[in-house]
């Protein structure tokens, strides 16, 4: 004869049912709730645009001689001597060296880029044009990107004289300043050319969809979109030692953050094979790693990273807030590490929904 | 008939098979014969003492044996020789084949599997049954007395493995755990011909300044000092 108490077993399905509904209730709590509320485009009028478009068009028409400073999340800035030939290109030499410029070539291909960097911009954020203003004694035009919730994204100010955008600044979402850059100095005219320069100009194989959607079928990460507002909005390819090189580039209209993808594996030598890790900027885009002589960038927002992960290196090369960067590599595949249960992992995702 | 034994008409008496007029003569015959009395006393008891012996107990080294032989492990159903105990059982409460201990254990011990076609054959064994068809077993009571302790040793066998009794499936799960493990981890591996490569970071630099529309960042200055009063931020509204 049981000594249990007989209505004990009536009431354990009831207790069962009980915990089922809980957690029932608290995922359907937790799914509602939008992860963060601004993280969706900003809707309304964006009637800073024609100023913005204004102003590329300028960009591609006015010749001139400027020094853009540059200033980093850490307020320290640093400048270039810049000359714009539009039908040359644009010569940024380290102000102090000018004995070192580079040479960025002009181009169809950065030209279109500019077009959907703009796209971009009025896709994610409200463009307002906030009207007239001063910079720097002269007055400007001054357009604000606004996030979904109100807060301010980017400022761009426009010379009300020569229509050049000869000011922007970038702010993360605590709404500090996480990259910006002004043009002092301003002289329109054509500017000293360099005699001896080194010259950069986009890889030649642009990739279009058919060719993205080949390699995506292949492996490759070349996702059309990394986050909600980090877009792809150009792809190019080339070839190091007989490897293809994709160059992917993402971008919410502000910032824009390169992905570098190429198929293999670091060496055994390679600073990132031991750990597994990340090799380069640190998380929060500060503390670059030393252990990498060739990935050093100056303090002045870029976010570097290097990794491997499914037969795949990634690199990672942004002027961004490093809220955003670090977006933009969590979305990406982790570094893969090499122990036993890493392994299994990956072979797990490899394998897929048996 | 008076003057003569009985004979061989003793042992027929003994056995109830004379007829009634020579029961009654046989009868009146042993009131007056003694020595006619004591041998049939003498048969009656060597005939209640045959009884008493009861079946035979089936060798169990050769029914494990035969057991071993019999591929099914029960029969199609219940047959001419089904003894009137049952055999049921759950399915893994069963010895290993081949044991010395027939399946199931004795014929009606608890758990046994395919006990009836192996009592019947260990009644076929051991000669012509005792009893007919339908009717009372003299031996049966006295066999199970005699089988009781084996069967509870069956029981505490039977209860030893109980707790066990879902590790099957749990060596089962076990199992496909491991094959997926391993199967992960195989596919897990690097493959042969993944080059090693060394990411061209000097390039790249160049590649993703030429697309910002910024300069190298190895070549970013230090030291730099700006002119005063020309931040942005000064400058702004």
């Amino acid at each position: 004869m049981s000594t249990e108490d007989p209505s004990s077993g009536a009431r354990r399905p009831a207790v069962a049912v009980l915990f089922v509904l809980t957690g029932l209730c608290a995922l359907l709590l937790t799914s509602a709730v939008h992860p963060r509320a601004h993280e969706v485009p900003a809707g309304g009028d964006d009637d800073g645009m024609p100023v913005l478009r204004a102003a590329a068009e300028a960009e591609g028409e006015t010749p001139y001689a400027a020094v853009r400073q540059v200033t980093g999340p850490d307020g320290r800035p640093y400048g270039l001597r810049v000359v714009n030939r539009p039908d040359e290109g644009l010569v940024l030499a380290p102000v102090g060296s000018e004995d070192e410029p580079f040479v960025v070539e002009a181009s169809q291909a950065l030209e279109s880029l500019d077009d959907r960097l703009l796209q971009m911009l009025r896709d994610t954020y409200r463009v307002a044009d906030a009207g007239h203003t001063d910079l720097g004694g002269r007055p400007a035009r001054l357009v604000e990107a606004e996030r979904a919730d109100g807060t301010v994204a980017g400022r761009f100010w426009v010379d009300g004289d020569s229509g050049l955008l000869v000011a922007r600044t970038i702010y993360d979402q605590a709404g500090d300043p996480a990259l910006s850059s002004n043009l002092t100095q301003l002289e329109l005219g054509e500017g000293e050319w360099p005699d001896r320069a080194e010259t950069g100009e986009p890889w030649g194989e642009a990739l279009d969809a058919q060719e993205r959607g080949d390699l995506r079928s292949e492996g490759w990460k070349v996702d059309e979109h990394l986050t909600w507002n980090l877009r792809l909005v150009d792809a190019r390819a080339t070839e190091h030692e007989g490897h293809k090189v994709v160059h992917a580039v993402y971008s919410d209209g502000l910032s824009q953050i390169s992905l570098f993808v190429q198929r293999g594996k670091l060496g055994p030598g390679h600073a990132s094979s031991p750990s597994g890790g990340y090799v380069g900027t640190e998380e929060g885009g500060t503390g670059i790693s030393p252990e990498h002589d060739t990935i050093f960038g100056g303090d002045v927002g870029q976010y570097q990273s290097m990794w491997q992960a499914d037969g795949f290196v990634f690199t990672v090369l942004a002027d961004a807030p490093a809220g955003l960067a670090g977006s933009a590599v969590t979305a990406l595949p982790s570094p893969e590490g090499s122990g036993f249960w890493a392994r299994v992992e990956r072979g797990l995702s490899r394998l897929g929904p048996l | 008939m008076s003057s003569e034994h009985l004979g061989e008409r003793l042992s027929a008496l003994v056995d109830g098979e004379l007829g009634p007029a020579e029961h009654e003569s046989a009868l009146i015959h042993l009131a007056k014969c003694e020595a006619c009395r004591f041998e049939a006393d003498m048969t009656r008891r060597l005939k209640r003492r045959l009884h008493g012996l009861g079946e035979p107990e089936p060798d169990l080294d050769f029914m494990g044996r035969l057991s071993s032989l019999d591929g099914r492990p029960g029969g199609d159903g219940p047959g001419p020789f089904d003894p009137p105990f049952g055999g049921g059982g759950g399915f893994g409460s069963s010895p290993p084949l081949g044991s010395s201990r027939p399946i199931g254990g004795f014929p009606g011990g608890p758990g046994g599997l395919g006990g009836e076609p192996l009592a019947a054959s260990a009644q076929e064994t051991a000669g012509p049954a005792t009893a007919a068809p339908g009717a009372p077993n003299p031996g049966t009571a006295t066999q199970e007395d005699r089988g009781g302790s084996d069967r509870g040793g069956s029981e505490l066998l039977s209860q030893l493995l109980n707790p066990f009794a879902g590790s099957r499936y749990a060596v089962a799960g076990a199992a496909v755990v491991t094959a997926l493990l391993g199967t992960a981890f195989v596919a897990g591996g690097e493959a042969e011909d993944t080059p090693v490569v060394e990411p061209r970071l000097a390039d790249y630099a160049v590649e993703h300044a030429v697309t910002s529309r910024h300069i190298p960042v190895e070549t970013s200055p230090e030291g730099y000092e700006p002119p005063p009063g020309a931040g942005v931020e000064q400058a702004g509204r």
